[in-house]
């Protein structure tokens, strides 16, 4: 055994996305999830070139600073004094040491401890010792921190970008923008991130945890523990009558109503009495301020929403944001965060971390049995890499396909919107999109169209996307 | 939650590290073994388990981000979960190996006692072995034939979880 790879050369020739309309069939080839050179052609084509999910606004007040790592690069997110968000690639200029070597902290500086070089929090360079042996001042200021190429903010959600060649934030986001400020509209105060990050790893490639994320057919099976559990909570979890949209440029929605149960604005048993009142209360209060059928979008139904390539929105019993960082084709680092309602009552905060820690994160009562899926997974398509019988190194996600391109959302208990996320995975890695046997239909198979009491504004979104570049570039 | 100890009176009696000492190796090993019913009867009714994540200092559990904030309904959720075939991420179990030392009896406030340990527990599971540094931060409470969990609390000496170390087990 003289190669490192445990497994022959990935045949290059097989297809990676194979979607057949005649069988309605759709496979990913298993050399998606574990290919050295396709986690080398992502890094370079999508976490590159695409929007990321660096962190939350309310992360930082003035001087404080948190090291994130994105695409494998590592970054200083910070706000300087004047309130300005910046993220520093975290490497100094110099002689490219990493310039921060703490993980979260306050401070105006940052200082290279190798050379003493000493910089501003807005990029600036504070100090280099002995500067007479340079050209001049301008040499020096010219030596000031890099920065990502694009930063922007939507409703408190930070993105970067490593190249400038990308569509302003809010288009990248499109019909998923509305679902993020719904978030934001949840409690009159705003919300605020949680001390606290679960950060934890998998040994999973990232593109599992997305369909996972994704997939209402593994509910019941994997989560039999946890759904036992609600039961006897007197809360009873229906898979009916729910669906799965995909927003486009990769993006994509699971609209759960029944799994309920959402604190401060859909009561349940669970949560107790005084929740109920406050509950009441509080509906009252979003009725006013958002008017009926907003505060029913944004308060009765819970939300799993995927941004791609790094972001999950898990707005169900609470808020948790996740976010994904591919660190090798069967290693992804994972980032959690609690998103709260500000200035909430001791006694709900209390309640929802119960609540929401139960559920999700590396030590809860569901979670662990997802990340025994991915790592399951990954151990286990090994079995056919590289086996003669190519046709048996595809993974199947034909679920419910026959409702793809008539316009028909699909059941979150079917597997469309993975069937999105790799549609545009293959043709944003450079794979040229899926490969089609038969005749596709003729209405494309996304975006989906959204319920009918669709947010405000987001009728105008889809009607630009169903003419926009993406959709008729294929 | 409120009436915590009705069931069992507390007690003032003296406890030497050597009881504390006796009462969590024999905890190790019940985990150990997988005998979660037994655990359970470690805690008083209405007992809680704590591990916060690995950058939240002293943060509250209801303040911040947590792996693990189990009330007692919890808990004892967790207990059944584990004990169900059906919990995919412990069936087949992890094998779990656990040292326990530098106990220490930190402050004693009627009946209850703030003890404080280090733990070193190794998990092996498909294929792979992880280590868990960290200290015990338990409250108990003293009774006149035992001792009894209040609070425990597992504190990772991590700055993570590397792969594959997620906690399906008890820590």
């Amino acid at each position: 055994m003289t190669s490192p790879s445990p497994h022959p050369a990935p045949d290059a020739a097989a297809p990676l996305v194979v979607q057949d309309w005649e069988r309605l069939s759709f496979r990913v080839h298993r050399r998606a999830y574990r290919d050295a050179d396709l986690f080398a052609a992502e890094r370079a084509r999508i976490w590159e070139r695409t929007w990321l999910y660096l962190g939350h606004e309310t992360e930082l007040g003035p001087n404080d600073f948190k090291v994130r790592t994105l695409g494998g690069r590592p970054l200083i997110f910070t706000r300087d004094a004047k309130g300005e968000l910046h993220a520093f690639l975290n490497s100094c200029p110099h002689r490219g040491t990493v310039l921060c070597r703490e993980t979260q902290g306050t401070s105006k500086h940052f200082n290279c401890f190798y050379h003493a070089w000493a910089f501003h929090n807005t990029g600036e360079v504070a100090a280099i010792p002995d500067p007479s042996a340079y050209a001049d001042e301008e040499y020096k200021a010219s030596m000031r921190l890099r920065e990502v190429a694009r930063l922007e903010v939507f409703e408190g959600f930070v993105f970067v970008s490593f190249t400038d060649d990308v569509p302003p934030l809010v288009d990248h986001l499109g019909p998923a923008a509305d679902y993020m400020r719904m978030i934001g509209e949840q409690h009159v105060a705003g919300m605020e991130v949680l001390p606290g990050t679960q950060l934890y790893g998998v040994r999973g490639n990232w593109k599992l945890a997305v369909e996972n994320a994704m997939d209402g057919y593994h509910f019941s099976p994997t989560h039999n523990t946890f759904v036992g559990y609600l039961r006897e909570s007197g809360f009873a979890v229906d898979d009916d009558d729910q669906y799965a949209y995909n927003l486009g440029n990769g993006h994509s929605l699971l609209i759960l109503t029944g799994h309920g149960g959402r604190i401060s604005m859909l009561w349940e048993p669970r949560f107790g009495e005084d929740e109920r009142v406050r509950t009441a209360e509080h509906r009252r209060e979003m009725e006013q301020r958002l008017g009926s059928e907003r505060a029913h979008l944004v308060a009765d139904e819970s939300h799993i929403l995927f941004v791609f390539p790094n972001l999950l929105l898990f707005d169900l019993e609470g808020l948790s944001i996740r976010q994904l960082e591919p660190v090798a084709p069967g290693h992804t680092d994972v980032r959690a965060w609690q998103l709260a309602p500000r200035g909430e009552d001791p006694a709900v905060r209390d309640l929802r971390m119960r609540t929401m820690v139960s559920f999700v994160g590396p030590g809860g009562l569901a979670t662990p049995d997802d990340i025994e899926a991915y790592e399951a997974v990954q151990r286990g398509i090994e079995a056919t890499a590289g086996d003669g019988r190519a046709e048996l190194d595809y993974s199947d996600m034909s679920r419910g396909m026959a409702d793809d391109g008539t316009g028909r959302r699909g059941r979150s208990t079917d597997e469309g919107a993975m069937r999105g996320f790799w549609r545009h995975w293959a043709t944003v890695v450079g794979a040229g999109g899926p490969v089609d046997v038969g005749t596709p239909p003729a209405g494309h198979p996304e975006p989906t169209p959204l319920p009918s009491k669709r947010p405000h504004g987001l009728d105008e979104i889809l009607a630009g996307l169903e003419t926009g570049n993406e959709v008729a570039a294929r | 939650m409120t009436a915590l100890d009705t069931a069992l009176p507390g007690s003032t009696r003296t406890v030497t590290r050597a009881e504390v000492e006796d009462f969590l190796f024999a905890e190790a090993a019940l985990l150990d073994a997988q005998r979660y019913e037994e655990w359970l009867g470690l805690f008083v009714e209405g007992g809680r388990f704590e591990i916060p994540t690995t950058d939240a200092g002293d943060t509250p559990a209801s303040q911040g981000g947590y792996f693990v904030c189990d009330d007692w309904d919890l808990l004892r959720a967790r207990v059944k979960r584990l004990r169900s075939r059906k919990a995919h991420a412990e069936n087949p179990a992890s094998l779990t190996h656990r040292m326990i030392a530098n106990v220490r009896l930190l402050e004693r406030d009627g009946d209850e006692l703030s003890v404080a340990a280090n733990f070193l527990v190794h998990r092996a599971r498909d294929g792979h072995t992880n280590a868990f540094p960290g200290r015990y931060a338990h409250r108990l409470l003293v009774t006149e034939d035992g001792l009894r969990f209040r609070l425990r609390r597992s504190v990772l000496a991590l700055e993570r979880l590397e792969a594959g170390a997620r906690l399906s087990f008890i820590l």
